[in-house]
């Protein structure tokens, strides 16, 4: 079982991890108790390769407390090749190059005590 | 099931409050007691919304002090919270109470007070709503949801930052038309146009305020409505549900929780979106009315930005829609406005909203969103 724990351990060492139905094939982003596909509860991890393109992007200018430094900066959902999206921070990429199916490629963004998910260019 | 019907409404004025919210509460409470000529101890039961009320307040269990300050310490109050939708979630629960029979006259509504906290505070409680392990770390914002949501939507059907900007003008117009409205002026295009962005391509125009206000609902049995002034009935009350993150949703363009709402609302009544002649929906951001309209079976996919731009939407246009200025304007206390949405369709059915009434109102509709788009309900009501 995937839970987020080891999802963020995984991609505080730079492996994307989904979870694959064994019965319907259903991939989906951990935590997922039962498939919202089948329902049935057959999970296996499956690594994700990282790459995908840009889904949908915003350039965030007023940013949440503890944030208002890091502002602007950009956010995506990305499709991953595997078919499955996934949301994260964009780095280094300009903000005036962002587009819709734009490449892009998993880079976990750390802190001391927190691994978010980001992307970078392909 | 027994016929459930709203017997009183009360909405504070919205905008800065001095008081807490479980005090704005129980003066909207006051009001929709006075709107129904009841005495307060008709009460049976209280539900009761509130949101970031922990954070913002250091206040929970705010039902009993609700209550209290009501004056009927011993009715049993619960609190909701379903994100923005809080008090039209609440409203279902209140409805299904007197539907069963469990109780007669059933308080409903809720209070928000956030506007004494600084905005990047507000921000970050309200972001509290995302999904805390990947959207949040991220720097995902409330603004920042419809704004993917947004260029997505702009992407697949050609929506224009003009027809996002009608609606904000749109109900701007309407909140000049509403006495409690915490915006009372009118805009223009180019003003919304030309306001700073907060996230891409969503500007200041196109974002409600926060906001600072109560809201509530008095329910009652067929029996005990049909002794009030002017009962408006419950044609239907419906929640439904999404994905919690935004990368778990089919497509990002729909709502799929208010397409499933409006088809089991529309269902219990009976009717369908051809019979609605007022709407008040959840435009958190102009983008937000758009989507809704169209997942509410209104308008068709991708025509909803249209809509706003032809001024279908408009008070004298073929469907109006937010009428009380709508969370842009009239503005968006997030534990009650369900209730204040459900308020000005009473009040737009009894006939009683001034110059912002809508002719002939017969069957109205109230829609409520709540996080990424995961909660949804809607409720449909009528005259007799």
């Amino acid at each position: 079982m995937i839970t987020l724990q080891t999802f963020f351990q995984e991609a505080r060492a730079g492996r994307l991890t989904g979870i694959r139905c064994r019965q319907c094939s259903e991939l989906a982003i951990p935590p997922k108790e039962f498939c919202p596909s089948c329902h049935q509860r057959a999970w296996e991890a499956v690594p994700l390769a990282g790459h995908g393109t840009i889904a949908s992007f915003t350039v965030i200018r007023v940013a949440p407390r503890g944030r208002t430094a890091e502002a602007p900066y950009a956010v995506a959902v990305v499709k991953l090749a595997e078919g499955v999206s996934l949301l994260g921070r964009v780095i280094d990429i300009p903000f005036d190059s962002l587009r819709i199916g734009l490449p892009v490629r998993f880079r976990p963004l750390l802190t001391a005590d927190r691994t978010v998910v980001g992307f970078g260019p392909a | 099931m027994r016929r459930v019907g709203v017997i009183g409404v009360g909405v504070t004025p919205f905008g800065k409050h001095e008081r807490s919210s479980a005090e704005l509460f129980a003066e909207a409470a006051a009001e929709a007691l006075d709107d129904a000529g009841l005495a307060p101890t008709a009460i049976q039961a209280i539900y009761f919304g509130n949101v970031v009320g922990g954070p913002a307040e250091r206040q929970l269990h705010m039902g009993p002090q609700a209550a209290s300050i009501l004056g009927l310490p011993w009715v049993p109050t619960t609190r909701f919270e379903t994100a923005c939708a809080t008090s039209h979630a609440a409203f279902r629960h209140a409805v299904m109470e007197v539907a069963s029979g469990t109780s007669d006259v059933v308080l409903v509504g809720g209070a928000e007070r956030v506007l004494d906290i600084p905005t990047e505070t507000a921000t970050e409680l309200f972001a509290y709503a995302s999904d805390a392990a990947f959207e949040q770390p991220a720097g995902l914002t409330v603004p920042g949801v419809f704004a993917l949501i947004a260029r997505a939507h702009m992407a697949k059907y050609g929506t224009t930052e003009e027809q996002m900007a009608h609606v904000a003008v749109k109900n701007h117009r309407h909140g000049a038309l509403n006495p409690k409205a915490q915006f009372r002026k009118e805009i223009t295009l180019e003003q919304v146009l030309a306001s700073p962005r907060i996230a891409d391509p969503l500007k200041l125009y196109d974002c409600c305020p926060f906001t600072d206000g109560g809201a509530a609902v008095l329910l009652a049995s067929e029996e005990a409505a049909r002794r009030s002034r002017r009962p408006v009935w419950v044609l239907a009350s419906a929640a439904a549900s999404d994905a919690m993150c935004l990368h778990d949703k089919k497509d990002l363009t729909r709502a799929l929780a208010t397409e499933r709402a409006a088809q089991t609302a529309y269902r219990q009544a009976g009717l369908g979106p051809k019979d609605v002649d007022v709407v008040e929906l959840h435009d958190c951001f102009t983008i937000a009315e758009i989507v809704a309209t169209e997942g509410l079976g209104l308008f068709e996919p991708g025509t909803g930005g249209t809509a706003a731009e032809k001024g279908w939407t408009s008070l004298g246009g073929k469907l109006p829609v937010n009428p009380s200025g709508g969370l842009k304007a009239k503005g968006h206390p997030i534990g009650a406005t369900g209730a204040a949405q459900i308020a000005e369709i009473v009040t737009q059915l009894r006939g009683e909203a001034g110059p912002r009434q809508v002719e002939g109102a017969r069957i109205g509709l109230a829609h409520t969103l709540g996080g990424n788009t995961a909660t949804v309900l809607v409720s449909l009501f009528g005259l007799e």
